[in-house]
């Protein structure tokens, strides 16, 4: 009873620290709410650009609902007809296409620049941890929304996806090993990717993702308004500028930017053209698997390491990393900006060049 | 490889299926002798194009099947009506250009490679596939994408889907496309951008007189 007391009373102690309901007012939350600026004020601004490319998701979504048809014979041709015969259709799949690219590549910015910037410091555990689970929403997003189009690569990748899904359970202990397979039979429904995987991964796209987002980023939200926004740099800034309206309006007329800049993009270079067109056919049961099947660039971090390392290697690595991730907060404490500008710097790297390069470092040395 | 590839061995008649099995041989003699005219695949030109563009592309290049001329599937031979089989085999005879074809075995593409160069033309091509660059009408472009038929052919691109190509060619040919557009947007970003930094200013303005 005593220990469930201290554990009770150490619990309570941690939230009230977290979440201060003196503050949660009006006043402390919105009006007093300063933002500093220094050399690294444009990392506030990526939090507010993720947001901007999930609206976007959300509006361009709601048009492709009134078209798209989640039946495994209808789904291409009702993409086919939205991209051809819907007036405006082929720019709104455009920017979604585009701007769900766009979110993930925000999504991974703010997280490093948060990083970098310490932003994860007592009392923002919570802030840190929504959004790292924010980024792992966001992926999930990226890898039912490729399903949706029915195509070749559609399919044959999520197939593979999958299939991953249940390689894990080979390296899990006891009663756990059973815990991917059946992961990969609740989210497939069938014995291949059929009917009911797209039911399924539709519903997951366009129902629990959104709430279960929305939801996350309330509380991503509600925390960074309450905390307001972290220091950023070792010096306490000099300067601040008011978050009502300043910042907002400067926040506001960066989205205006960054939209014509997605508006002409999505108007001009149409998202499937950097694909192979054999990829882009309807998915064909009975046909072969074409050549160049892989996942979203986003993935490609990932990806060709699987292809080139034992999959226990990358199964290790991303454990520890999602690890890392969550408990960062703790595991970073004393560790100055300066140490954590250069593990930011080394990870981007990493990123950028698996992205960039991943195919031809594969091509390197499979060859 | 693709099947269009594979299935070469047994279907030119330069390269017998000496090695094949014997099924194979008899699949292939039974073929001459039902058709009048043997099926023909040229897949020099989906090699040429995979090795010019570094990109993947299948028989559906030209074909109305993805899997080449040959079989029982939608556009292949071995499902064809005798009303089709008339198409193909006058398709067969378009020796010289311009003349109408529609060939039930080819794409909107493949006829009209056929109808621009005629059939003996295109066959001497094979040993030079590029050649077929300069050979194509210049103008023609069926998808109307913006860019011609002979370009998506080199570049391994879709001639069929207009929101198919290269993304850098694409891109200037939509931006000149759709410049009105563009304009307008910009205009109403500006003007936003304008209303919302002059409300910066006005705001900080007032907020330094009331710390003064």
């Amino acid at each position: 009873m005593i220990d469930l007391d201290k554990a009770a009373h150490k619990v309570s102690g941690f939230l009230s620290e977290r979440i201060p309901v003196e503050k949660l007012n009006f006043h402390s939350m919105v009006e007093k709410k300063e933002v500093p600026i220094h050399k690294m004020s444009w990392g506030y601004y990526t939090g507010g650009l993720t947001m901007f490319f999930f609206l976007i998701q959300v509006v361009t979504g709601l048009f492709l609902l009134f078209y798209y048809q989640p039946t495994v014979s209808d789904a291409h041709v009702s993409v086919e007809y939205i991209s051809h015969y819907v007036a405006g259709g082929a720019l709104i799949r455009n920017m979604h296409a585009w701007s769900s690219s766009c979110m993930i590549f925000c999504a991974m910015v703010h997280l490093l620049t948060a990083f970098a910037m310490k932003s994860f410091e007592k009392p923002r555990e919570i802030t840190w941890i929504a959004g790292v689970l924010l980024l792992f929403i966001t992926f999930t997003f990226g890898f039912t929304g490729y399903l949706l189009p029915w195509n070749q690569i559609a399919v044959n990748a999520t197939k593979v996806g999958l299939q991953s899904v249940e390689y894990v359970g080979q390296y899990l202990p006891g009663q756990l090993a059973d815990v991917p397979r059946i992961l990969r039979e609740t989210f497939q429904g069938e014995a291949s990717v059929g009917q009911s995987t797209l039911g399924r991964f539709y519903a997951l796209h366009v129902v629990i993702l959104p709430l279960l987002l929305a939801s996350l980023l309330g509380l991503h939200l509600l925390m960074v308004q309450l905390h307001g926004m972290s220091q950023g740099v070792d010096k306490p800034a000099k300067k601040a500028e008011k978050f009502i309206s300043i910042f907002v309006f400067k926040d506001l007329s960066l989205w205006a930017t960054v939209f014509l800049a997605l508006f002409v993009v999505a108007l001009c270079i149409p998202f499937d053209s950097f694909l192979p067109f054999p990829l882009l056919a309807p998915f064909n049961a009975l046909g072969s698997t074409p050549q160049g099947i892989k996942p979203e660039w986003y993935f490609f971090f990932v990806y060709y390491p699987l292809e080139l390392l034992p999959f226990w290697v990358i199964l290790l690595a991303s454990m520890v990393a999602v690890a890392v991730l969550i408990f960062a907060p703790w595991i970073f404490k004393g560790t100055s900006r300066r140490t954590l500008g250069f593990i930011t710097l080394s990870a981007s790297a990493y990123l950028v060049v698996m992205t960039v390069f991943g195919e031809q470092i594969y091509e390197f040395f499979k060859h | 490889m693709s099947l269009c590839t594979t299935r070469k061995h047994l279907l030119d008649p330069a390269e017998p299926a000496l090695g094949a099995s014997g099924f194979a041989v008899f699949a292939a003699l039974a073929c001459c002798t039902f058709f009048s005219l043997p099926a023909f695949s040229y897949p020099e030109f989906q090699e040429f194009v995979e090795k010019h563009s570094h990109k993947t592309v299948n028989c559906a290049m030209c074909h109305t099947n993805e899997n080449g001329p040959v079989g029982e599937g939608k556009g292949q031979i071995g499902s064809l009506s005798p009303d089709e089989m008339k198409r193909l085999n006058s398709a067969r005879g378009a020796l010289e250009a311009g003349q109408n074809v529609d060939s039930p075995i080819l794409n909107k593409f493949g006829n009209e490679i056929i109808k621009a160069i005629g059939k003996k033309k295109f066959v001497q091509l094979k040993g030079d596939p590029s050649k077929l660059f300069d050979a194509l009408p210049g103008k023609s472009d069926l998808d109307g994408d913006g860019i011609p038929d002979a370009q998506e052919y080199m570049d391994g691109t879709d001639t069929l889907n207009k929101f198919h190509g290269d993304p850098g060619k694409l891109f200037f040919v939509n931006l000149s496309r759709y410049k009105l557009h563009i304009v307008l947007a910009i205009i109403a970003v500006l003007s936003l951008n304008f209303g919302l930094l002059h409300l910066v200013k006005g705001i900080s303005i007032l907020q330094s007189k009331k710390g003064g």
